[in-house]
C-alpha cells in the first residue's frame, strides 16, 4: 500500500513538473465570468476568448454563474483571492456586480467588461456591440422590411423578449422601441419568454397568431427563440416569408433559419470581434498602460474606442445578416474562427 | 343539511378544480379580448400537454409518499438526446431510418429509456440506499441539466426530422395530436391508479408505508417502479417538447417543475402522500395553462407577468386548501 502511495505521489510530482514549464511561458491567468452556458452566444464567447487570449499569451479559466447574480458575486470574491492577471466579466446583473468590480480593482486586478456594458462604475476596458445599439439595428431592419412589404413603415410587430429580469433584453427593447417610436403606424406587442425558454416563445407566437392575426413581423430577442416561433408558425400552416421573422444575437440556428427562408434578418453581435478586441488590448490592460481612443481594425471591423466615464470602451458594430450575406465567414454563427492570429496593440 | 345538499356539496368539493377551471375560463372569456375562440382553447389544451405529462409522473411519486424534483431536467435531457440524434441542423446528427415512420417509435423509445434510466438511478438511491428523496432528486435536477449542457456544449439542435415533426403539426377534431397524446396518458394512468393493484398499492404505500409492508405489499419494488415511471414519463414530456419546438436547446423545459408541482397540488394530490387522483391533476394543468394564456393575451407589462402568474397560482392553491377545510368540517 505504501509503495502504491509513493508511486502515485511520484507520478503526480512528475506531472506537476511537466505542467510548470507551460505556466512559466504564459503571461498570466485571466478569469472569464460567463453568465450562463445555456446560451449559444455565451458558450461561443468562452471558446473565442480562450482562443484569442492564448494567441497573445494568456491562459483563461471560465466560471459559469448559471444566470444567478449571487453565484457570480461569490465567484468574483473567490477569484479576487486568487489574484489573476485580469478578470473578464459578462455580468448577470449589470448593477449588482458593481461592488465586486470595485473590490477587484481595489485589489489591483484589472476588470474587463465583455458584451454587457456596466456604466455605473469604472472598469479597465469594455468591449461591446451595445445592446441598445442592437435594438437600433433591429429597428432599422424592421423599417426596411415593412417598407418593402407596404411601401411605408406600418403594420403590427410582435416583439418576443427574453426573461424580463435580464437587463440584456430590456436594453434591446429600449433601443428598438426608441427608434420605432417615430413610426406611429406600427403597433408593437411585447411579451416575455420567461427564462429565455424556447417553448415559451412558441406559446406566445401560437396565442398571438390568434389574438392578432394581422401580425406582420415577429422580432425575437434571441435566435433560439426563433426556432420555437418558426415551429409555431409552421404548425399554424404558415409558409416561410408569409410572416416576417427576425432575431438578434447571430447564433448558428438563426443563420440556418435564414437559409431556409423562415428568418429574414438576424442582427448579429460580432462575437469574434468583441473577443478579439479584449485580447488585442490585454497587454495594456494587465500592464495598466494608457489606452488611446480612436478607430481600430478588429478582424476587419472598425472598432471605435472612446474614453467614457466608465473607462475605455470599444464598440464594434453589429451587422444585419440576410440571405444575401449569410455565408460570410466573419459571422460567428457560421462557426469559422478567423484563421489569422490577433496581435497585441502597441 | 339534507343528504342531497351534502352529496352536492361533496361532489363540488371533490371536483373543485374542474369548477375553478370553468369559472376561470368564463371570467377570462368575458374580460380578456380575443380569449373566447376555439383556437385559443385548443392552444390551452396543447400547451398544457408538456407540463401535464410531466405532472403525471410527479403525481405518481408524490402519491407514493415521495418527491421527484428531477422531472424537468429529465425532460430537458430527453429532448436534447432526441434533438441530437434526429435533428438535421445545429448539433443534430440527422439520423435517418428506413422506413421513415420507424423514427417515431425509435425516438420515443430512446426518450423513454433515457428518462427511465435516470428514474431508476433515483429509485435505487432512495429505496435501496435509503437516501432522502428530496436530496437525491434535487441533485438529479442539477446533474441532469448539467449533462444536457455537457452533451450539447450549450448549443442547439434544430430542424427535427419531418417524420417525427409531423406529430407537432397534425390535428384531430381541431385539437393538436400532441394534446391527444397527453390526454391518452392521463386516461391510461388514471385507469392504472384506479383499477390495478399497482395503483391501489401506490396509494396504500403513500398513506402508510409500514402498514403496506406488513400487509405483504412489495413496497420497495413498487416504489422503484414509480420512480422509473416518473422518469420515463418525463422523458416522454421531453420528446413532445422537442417535437413542439422542432429541436432542443440547453435550457428547454426550464421553469416547468414549478408548474408541474402547482398542477399536482391544485389537482388534489396531497404532498404527504396517499391521496390524489390524476383527473384532478389534468384539470390543474389546464387551469395553469388557461391563466398563462390570459396573461399572454392581456398585454400586461412584462415586469408584472411573473408576479401575476405566481399570485394566480397561489390563489388556486388557497382555494384548494379551503376545499380541504370544508371537507374536514363535513366529515
Amino acid at each position: 500500500m505504501k509503495r502504491i502511495l509513493l508511486a502515485v505521489i511520484g507520478i503526480a510530482a512528475l506531472a506537476m513538473a511537466l505542467i510548470s514549464p507551460a505556466f512559466a511561458q504564459s503571461k498570466g491567468k485571466v478569469y472569464y465570468m460567463v453568465p450562463t452556458l445555456l446560451d449559444e452566444f455565451q458558450t461561443g464567447s468562452v471558446s473565442a476568448l480562450e482562443m484569442f487570449l492564448k494567441q497573445v499569451g494568456y491562459e483563461m479559466q471560465t466560471l459559469n454563474a448559471d444566470n444567478k447574480t449571487d453565484v457570480q458575486q461569490s465567484q468574483m470574491n473567490d477569484v479576487i483571492a486568487l489574484k489573476p492577471a485580469a478578470i473578464i466579466l459578462a455580468a448577470v446583473d449589470f448593477n449588482a456586480l458593481k461592488p465586486s468590480i470595485e473590490a477587484a480593482r481595489a485589489a489591483g486586478i484589472p476588470v474587463v467588461e465583455f458584451d454587457r456594458q456596466i456604466t455605473s462604475t469604472p472598469s479597465d476596458f469594455t468591449s461591446v456591440a451595445g445592446t441598445v445599439e442592437i435594438g437600433y439595428v433591429a429597428a432599422g431592419e424592421v423599417q426596411r422590411l415593412l417598407t418593402e412589404r407596404y411601401g411605408s413603415v406600418k403594420g403590427k410587430v410582435l416583439q418576443v423578449l427574453g426573461d424580463p429580469s435580464d437587463p440584456y433584453t430590456l436594453d434591446i427593447q429600449k433601443g428598438f422601441e426608441e427608434k420605432m417610436a417615430a413610426f406611429p403606424d406600427v403597433t408593437i406587442v411585447s411579451l416575455p419568454a420567461m427564462q429565455w425558454e424556447a417553448s415559451n416563445a412558441g406559446t406566445i407566437v401560437s396565442d398571438q397568431l390568434l389574438a392578432n392575426p394581422d401580425i406582420d413581423l415577429i422580432f425575437n430577442h434571441a435566435a433560439h427563440l426563433s426556432v420555437a416561433a418558426v415551429a409555431s408558425l409552421e404548425a399554424a400552416g404558415k409558409k416561410p416569408g408569409e410572416i416576417l421573422v427576425m432575431s438578434s444575437n447571430g447564433a448558428p440556428v438563426g443563420l440556418d433559419l435564414i437559409r431556409k427562408g423562415w428568418l429574414q434578418v438576424e442582427v448579429e453581435q460580432p462575437l469574434y470581434a468583441q473577443a478579439a478586441a479584449v485580447a488585442m488590448f490585454m497587454d495594456k490592460i494587465v500592464g495598466k498602460q494608457e489606452i488611446k481612443p480612436g478607430e481600430y481594425d478588429v478582424l476587419g471591423l472598425t472598432g471605435t474606442l472612446t474614453i467614457e466615464s466608465w473607462g475605455p470602451n470599444i464598440r464594434l458594430p453589429g451587422a444585419a445578416i440576410t440571405k444575401d450575406n449569410v455565408e460570410d465567414p466573419a459571422f460567428w454563427g457560421n462557426l469559422k474562427p478567423p484563421a489569422s492570429a490577433v496581435t497585441s496593440v502597441e | 343539511m339534507t343528504p342531497r345538499t351534502r352529496a352536492t356539496l361533496e361532489f363540488v368539493l371533490d371536483n373543485l378544480v374542474w369548477f375553478m377551471l370553468l369559472a376561470v375560463l368564463a371570467i377570462f372569456s368575458l374580460t380578456v379580448p380575443n380569449y373566447f375562440q376555439i383556437g385559443i382553447f385548443a392552444n390551452i389544451i396543447e400547451q398544457s400537454s408538456f407540463v401535464g405529462v410531466m405532472a403525471i409522473g410527479l403525481a405518481l411519486v408524490i402519491i407514493a409518499g415521495h418527491m421527484d424534483l428531477s422531472v424537468e431536467s429529465v425532460g430537458g435531457l430527453s429532448a436534447m438526446v432526441t434533438g441530437i440524434l434526429f435533428c438535421g441542423a445545429g448539433i443534430g446528427m440527422g439520423i435517418v431510418l428506413t422506413p421513415d415512420w420507424l423514427m417515431v417509435p425509435v425516438s420515443l423509445l430512446i426518450a423513454l429509456a433515457v428518462g427511465a434510466t435516470v428514474g431508476a438511478v433515483n429509485g435505487l438511491l432512495i429505496v435501496k440506499v435509503k437516501m432522502n428523496a428530496f436530496i437525491v432528486t434535487l441533485a438529479a435536477y442539477i446533474w441532469v441539466r448539467g449533462l444536457v449542457v455537457a452533451l450539447s456544449g450549450g448549443r442547439s439542435a434544430q430542424d427535427l426530422s419531418p417524420a417525427i415533426r409531423w406529430i407537432g403539426i397534425q390535428r384531430i377534431a381541431s385539437i393538436p395530436l400532441v394534446a391527444w397524446i397527453a390526454i391518452a396518458c392521463f386516461v391510461i394512468f388514471s385507469l392504472i391508479m384506479a383499477r390495478t393493484p399497482f395503483g391501489r398499492h401506490l396509494l396504500m404505500i403513500g398513506g402508510n408505508q409500514a402498514a403496506a409492508f406488513r400487509a405483504g405489499i412489495k413496497v420497495d419494488r413498487i416504489l422503484i417502479i414509480a420512480f422509473v415511471l416518473a422518469g420515463a414519463i418525463a422523458g416522454l414530456s421531453g420528446w413532445l417538447l422537442a417535437i413542439r419546438t422542432s429541436g432542443a436547446t440547453a435550457n428547454l423545459g426550464v421553469g416547468m417543475l414549478f408548474n408541474a408541482f402547482a398542477a399536482v397540488v391544485i389537482g388534489g394530490v396531497s404532498l404527504k402522500g396517499g391521496v390524489g387522483a390524476l383527473p384532478g391533476v389534468y384539470a390543474g394543468v389546464l387551469l395553469l395553462s388557461a391563466i398563462n394564456t390570459a396573461i399572454n393575451l392581456m398585454g400586461l407589462p412584462a415586469h408584472f407577468t411573473q408576479m401575476i402568474h405566481g399570485g394566480l397560482v397561489l390563489a388556486a392553491v388557497l382555494l384548494d386548501t379551503l376545499k380541504l377545510t370544508i371537507k374536514q368540517r363535513l366529515a
